[in-house]
């Protein structure tokens, strides 16, 4: 009998697996080193609030009622101007993917126009809708409008040829195809460009409240900010990536949801 | 319903698809195309079932439109597209939902579709979850829950093993014998064309022509036993004879269509 | 060629540690500070030689807006600064690292700076004095900046609620100037040379003046806390030229006639020079004497009203409570303070 060898496994790692939990000991581990170098002094209060600070500062706001002030003018623009914005996209995006003169026209006009910070059209916003809410709704479906132009084109152009053909061969009326074939076809790619323009809605929105904006979360920012309150305006910060969460941790439910299929 | 090919030739930009094709396939028959590979066999099937248009030619119909046939030509793909959004029942009933039939209609119509094709129990079932075979049954269920006049039918067992494809045909065969659909099956397999066809129009290699056209005597009912075992193998033969010096012809040529 | 590099090196550190030996005679000492007007008198004592004379060598870092001013100073990126008085500052103050030595800029009756300024549609409307703003829209910088202050001592004056005006904060002047012509609100607050070029062109009406209603202390020179713990004596001969300064800017800005006009004589002119090299954009003649507000010739502060400043913020829930004004203010190196609260 020769000798045997045992054959050395090989295929191990590149699993990135979620691990529960950890993303969690992660958050807390560095909160509890943040906390323990500005209670010792490592960190000045002159440069960066602590953690308990910050939540302090939260809590007042919430006592006084001026967080749900601040939250309710913040998400209503927030809203308001993701849906123009994604409806309009949706809209250019669709007819992009169909029809080849909206496509030869949309194209170039979307790639000239997307790099455009909309900061810098603010100036402009505010002589075309006034210091009110529309220059502020303006500004945010503006940023949202052209990825999801993007989004929405790519996605309608990745869907497969076959399955439009398949429509075709069994009679489907155009409006059918778009309707049934098209857009559910399209789906997962602009609920992932839905994940883009959701964080530029809430990216832009501290721009949109920088004019004439008394309430919001942005404004409660730029505040904190010109009145050098850090805790409050980390407060506010937080406050903005508890946002982000949130969406993000929605727009997974609905495409869980909506693409069960997959 | 017959369908009549007349004079059709097809180009794309400067390659000549097609080159004056002519034939006539009679009601209640299956017609097999087979060809060497870039015979135009897919460009043909194409243009009789209205998806493409001919450059030259014309294809015609004549006679009566068979019962509560909503959509009289009808293709079955080699790569099933299905909807994988959609249930079984989702994407069998989608070749319904624009003809204003009622809902119980509808349903009756897909239900009798999915039990004729085996898919009661997969009703509910996303395409994913199905095995290939599966897959082209509700393929299969979605073409005649329209109730087709002609059946188009573009290599439809080329994506399936070995296996599966010797079930399919036996299912394909159990369903010609109940609906007499008149059909034309494109595919490379000459075996599938000697068990299925009651003819088979040999094509010849680009520009496409009718090269000849081979009736199969034996009656397919009876392909199955053995006596006739030998005289299938024979003209399996003399069909590879007519596209072998072609076919490796066009299995060294570049791939520019 | 080696021979000719090792000389030249040789050359250059012969050179190097020369000046070192000529800048070791002067010590090194920076401010931040906006590039306006009423920045002055340390631009006047600089290019008059006034450090020279104390032996300091002074570095102007020049920002442009009063927040940076007071985060350089604290963070340690100046020595001094020069700016106006805001929520910010006396937040960045509260903890400890700044320190107010001298006056800047003082709303002084008699001596415009900070006007309110009308749409003409509003003025028409009957918005014809400072009183008037209640129950109007305004537009102001930021919140917490010092029109915000203003209008709320102009609502404390006179006698009705801050929370009756609607309250703008559109970040800059143009925008303001922009709001005001496109009638978005009814009046804004303004600097003189501003409002004068508003109210020419026929898009506002300058209905009265800060100094007008509510006279204050509207800047003030501040080093950072380690400075007057660690160089004293540099501190004092810093406020000594700045003191300098603030002379010559008076003689030369802030002088009257008998019938209380203020004139302009050739020691203005004989500074315009300075402000053509210092303040940006850079000024014609006729602006630097439009903006050409009032700054205590002697560099004393009215004390309580700072005080007042930082319990009105704290009022308004924009200053930190435990920030305390005894703590910032050091009123040891300029003489003859105003107004100091006794206790």
């Amino acid at each position: 009998m020769p000798e045997t060898r045992p054959v050395a496994f090989r295929g191990g790692g590149f699993n990135p697996a979620g691990r529960r939990g950890a993303s969690w000991i992660a958050f807390a581990a560095i909160i509890a080193a943040w906390q323990l170098s500005s209670s010792s002094g490592l960190l000045p209060a002159l440069f960066m609030p602590s953690p308990l600070s910050v939540v302090e500062a939260l809590a007042r706001r919430v006592e006084t009622g001026a967080l749900t002030r601040h939250l309710a003018a913040s998400l209503q623009r927030i809203a308001l101007g993701w849906a123009v914005g994604t409806l309009g996209g949706l809209a250019i995006g669709t007819a992009m993917g169909i029809f080849a003169v909206a496509r030869s026209i949309g194209l170039p006009v979307t790639s000239a126009l997307f790099p455009i910070p909309k900061i810098a059209l603010l100036p402009l916003l505010i002589l075309w809708f006034g210091i009110g809410e529309p220059s502020k709704v303006a500004t945010i479906a503006l940023g949202v409008l052209f990825p999801t132009i993007i989004s929405t084109y790519t996605a309608i152009d990745g869907v497969p040829r076959n399955l439009i053909r398949m429509g075709q061969s069994f009679g489907l009326p155009a409006a059918m195809i778009v309707w049934k074939i098209l857009l559910p076809g399209a789906l997962p790619g602009i609920l992932s460009g839905f994940r883009i323009s959701s964080s530029i809605a809430l990216i832009l929105v501290v721009a949109a409240e920088m004019i004439g904006a008394e309430h919001g979360i942005g404004a409660f920012i730029l505040a904190a900010g010109n009145l050098m309150q850090t805790d409050q305006l980390v407060a506010g910060v937080v406050l903005l990536s508890l946002l982000g969460l949130a969406v993000s941790f929605g727009l997974s439910r609905l495409e869980r949801w909506l693409l069960r299929w997959r | 319903m017959d369908l009549i090919v007349r004079e059709v030739s097809h180009r794309y930009g400067e390659l000549r698809a097609l080159e004056a094709v002519s034939l006539a396939v009679q009601a209640g028959e299956t017609l097999a195309l087979i060809g060497p590979s870039g015979c135009g066999k897919s460009t043909l099937l194409g243009i009789m079932g209205g998806l493409l248009e001919p450059s030259a030619g014309e294809v015609l119909t004549s006679g009566p439109l068979p019962e509560g046939c909503l959509n009289p030509f009808t293709y079955i793909f080699q790569d099933f597209a299905l909807l994988p959004w959609r249930t079984v029942e989702g994407n069998v009933s989608l070749a319904l939902e624009h003809h204003g039939l009622g809902a119980g209609e509808r349903a009756e119509r897909v239900a009798s579709a999915l039990a004729l094709c085996g898919l009661v129990e997969f009703a509910h079932a996303f395409p994913k979850q199905l095995s290939g075979g599966m897959r082209q049954r509700v393929g299969i269920a979605r073409a005649i829950v329209v109730r087709p006049a002609l059946l188009f039918l573009d290599e439809p067992l080329s994506a399936l093993d070995a296996q599966t494809r010797e079930l399919l045909m036996e299912d394909l065969l159990a369903i010609w014998a109940r609906e007499r659909t008149t059909s034309i099956y494109v595919t490379h397999n000459l075996q599938e064309a000697v068990r299925l066809a009651d003819r088979i129009c040999v094509l010849s290699r680009r520009p496409g022509r009718v090269k000849e056209i081979v009736e199969v005597e034996v009656p397919r009912e009876e392909r199955a036993n053995a006596e006739h075992a030998r005289a299938l193998a024979e003209l399996q033969g003399r069909l590879w004879d007519l596209i072998r010096d072609e076919a490796a012809v066009a299995d060294r040529e570049m791939q520019d269509a | 060629m080696r021979a000719t590099l090792t000389a030249l090196g040789a050359l250059l550190a012969l050179a190097l540690a020369g000046g070192q030996v000529q800048s070791q005679t002067k010590e090194k000492v920076s401010i931040a500070a906006l590039p306006f007007v009423s920045s002055s008198p340390i631009f006047i004592a600089k290019e008059l030689g006034y450090f020279d004379a104390e032996g300091l060598d002074l570095e102007i870092k020049i920002f442009n807006a009063a927040q940076p001013v007071a985060v350089a100073t604290a963070s340690g990126d100046t020595d001094f600064g020069i700016t106006g008085l805001t929520g910010g500052f006396y937040n960045l103050a509260g903890k400890g690292a700044l320190k107010i030595i001298a006056a800047q800029s003082r709303e002084e009756p008699g001596y415009d700076f900070v006007a309110y300024v009308a749409n003409p549609k509003a003025h028409e409307a009957g918005l014809r004095k400072p009183a008037d703003l209640a129950g109007k829209t305004v537009g102001i910088t930021t919140v917490g900046s010092t029109f915000h202050y203003n209008l709320g001592k102009l609502a404390e004056k006179h006698g009705f609620k801050l929370d009756s005006i609607t309250l703008k904060p559109l970040q800059s002047i143009p925008n303001m100037s922009a709001a005001l012509k496109g009638q978005q609100v009814d009046a804004i607050l303004i600097t003189a040379n501003n409002a004068y070029q508003l109210e020419k062109e026929g898009a506002g009406k300058i209905i009265g003046w800060v100094h007008q209603e509510t006279p204050w202390q509207l800047g003030a020179l501040f080093t950072a806390t380690r400075m007057v713990e660690g160089r004293r004596a540099t501190v004092e001969k810093f406020v000594r030229a700045y003191l300098k300064g603030t002379a010559a800017y008076a003689e030369a800005y802030l002088q009257k006639d008998a019938s209380g006009k203020r004139v302009f004589g050739k020691k203005a002119e004989d500074l315009y020079p300075i402000q053509q090299k210092w303040v940006k954009p850079e000024p014609q003649p006729q602006t630097v004497l439009a903006s050409a507000n009032f700054i205590d010739p002697q560099g004393r502060l009215l004390v309580r009203d700072i005080y007042d400043q930082v319990a009105w913020y704290q009022a308004q829930g924009l200053v930190d409570k435990d920030v305390d004004p005894r703590k910032f203010l050091d009123l040891s190196f300029v003489q003859g303070h105003m107004q100091v609260p006794q206790n």
